[in-house]
């Protein structure tokens, strides 16, 4: 309080002056026709603004609700888009397999999931039981493979890729020659081809074809060259490395293979058991 | 000491009220259809009011005095304004003006006391305050600035001319 008077006391002049003034201002624009014209011009687009001002700090304020109504309305319109729809098409083609007189079919997929890089690499496809995706099933990709099918569902399945520690494909040479397909877990680029016979003339360069005797891929689908070899000691057979000539965990487009006389294949095995 | 009492002060409201608006108010002068030169004797009253009064109160009387005469000039408000804006600024007009010893106790502010030219000065100021704000209250809005600047350039010098020899026939030297 005693500051409150202070400030009075000390300032007495501009108070009176301030409080004259704004008593002046009002008889100028009570009693002066022109000079209320003014001010009630003045006030007027003042107040004008005054109210856009408020008008956009109302819509700032229902901009929480307005963007609801906005994603409810843009996950409307991308669930009418094409990639939210499941592809019922089916684009099949189908290969001659001559040198056994087997027909596969071939069932176009794309790879719509991936794992991170590890040891085990599996991936996802969009196709699954539905198109008569059923587990074993071999995946290729444009050039080279991509994986085996693991577990399908009705509309996807898992793959697991060939660059997984647990994947063993029949792999062999021109010269007949063949052997066991598997992956050291490190190097994308490159596989291992094990239990190619010590006696067998190996130059490097040569083709790394599929044998199809696991009825898994059809035989002959490239899937790499020889880069060198290695004999093992005692074993009477020499190590193969085989650079792959696609990269399996970077395809986009695959082809499901389907074997279609597996069943008759596979009870020829049961019998011979 | 005369002319710092309560009566000369109220004989001197009358006195220039009934200069300015019986007698200057007949005066305004301008050329093209547009008056620029009024004059103004109503600084010369507030300049007048005794250096010692409490500077609320000259804000207070000046207003007054600008009601008043407004009450004659049919402008309500506008001479208020402009009278109370000159009582407010006469402390600081004051306080640079101020001799080097400072003011004597109950120092008439005409020249009596001090110099001729720190009168000059000390009116001419009050003359430069009180015409500005009372063109800018006139006008009413800052569009209308080149008018205010030019009335004010005509009026002022002729209002502190007339000021002057108002004060020299009210209260004649020697």
């Amino acid at each position: 309080m005693e500051q409150i008077l202070r400030i009075f006391f000390n300032n007495g002049s501009f108070i009176t002056f301030a409080g004259l003034q704004l008593l002046c201002v009002y008889l100028i624009i009570n009693f002066n026709s022109k000079q209320g014209e003014i001010a009630a011009e003045t006030w007027s687009v003042r107040a004008g603004s005054v109210k856009s001002v408020v008008g956009t700090f109302q819509d700032y304020l229902d901009l929480r609700e307005e963007n609801e109504i906005q994603q409810a309305e843009i996950a409307n319109l991308r669930s009418q888009l094409e990639n939210a729809l499941y592809d019922t098409k089916a684009g099949v083609d189908s290969i001659d397999d001559q040198r056994y007189q087997q027909r596969f079919r071939l069932l176009a997929t794309n790879v719509v999931n991936r794992s991170p890089f590890k040891p085990t690499n599996t991936c996802v496809i969009d196709r699954g039981t539905a198109f008569g995706v059923q587990p074993g099933q071999g995946v290729v990709g444009e050039h080279g493979l991509v994986g085996i099918v693991d577990l399908p569902t009705a509309n996807y399945a898992r793959v697991i890729s060939i660059l997984n520690r647990a994947a063993r494909i029949s792999a062999g040479l021109r010269n007949d020659a063949f052997g066991t397909l598997l992956w050291e877990g490190k190097d994308p680029r490159r596989m291992t081809l094990t239990d190619i016979p010590d006696f067998m003339t190996v130059v490097v360069g040569d083709t790394v074809f599929t044998t199809g005797y696991s009825n898994v891929f059809p035989t002959g689908v490239v899937i790499g060259t020889v880069e060198s070899s290695a004999e093992q000691p005692g074993t009477g057979s020499q190590d193969l490395v085989v650079r792959l000539i696609n990269e399996p965990l970077h395809a986009r487009n695959a082809f499901v293979v389907q074997d279609l006389l597996k069943e008759e294949i596979t009870s020829l095995n049961n019998n011979r058991r | 000491m005369r002319g710092v009492d309560l009566v000369s002060n109220a004989i001197r409201f009358a006195i220039l009220l009934f200069l300015q608006v019986f007698i200057f108010r007949q005066i305004s002068l301008g050329w093209g259809g547009a008056e620029y030169i009024f004059v103004f004797v109503s600084p010369l009253f507030v300049a007048l009011l005794p250096l010692r009064t409490p500077r609320p109160l000259v804000v207070f009387i000046a207003f007054l005095f600008g009601l008043s005469v407004d009450l004659f000039y049919e402008t309500l408000g506008v001479h208020a304004a402009a009278a109370t804006f000159a009582g407010y600024a006469r402390q600081f007009v004051l306080a640079i003006l101020e001799p080097r010893d400072g003011y004597k106790v109950k120092a008439s502010p005409d020249g009596k006391d001090l110099s001729q030219g720190w009168w000059f000065r000390y009116l001419g100021a009050l003359a430069i305050a009180y015409t500005l704000f009372y063109f800018s209250m006139e006008a009413f809005s800052p569009v209308f600035w080149w008018q205010i600047v030019v009335k004010t350039v005509f009026t002022a010098p002729i209002s502190w001319l007339l000021c002057l020899i108002v004060v020299a026939f009210l209260r004649p030297r020697l």
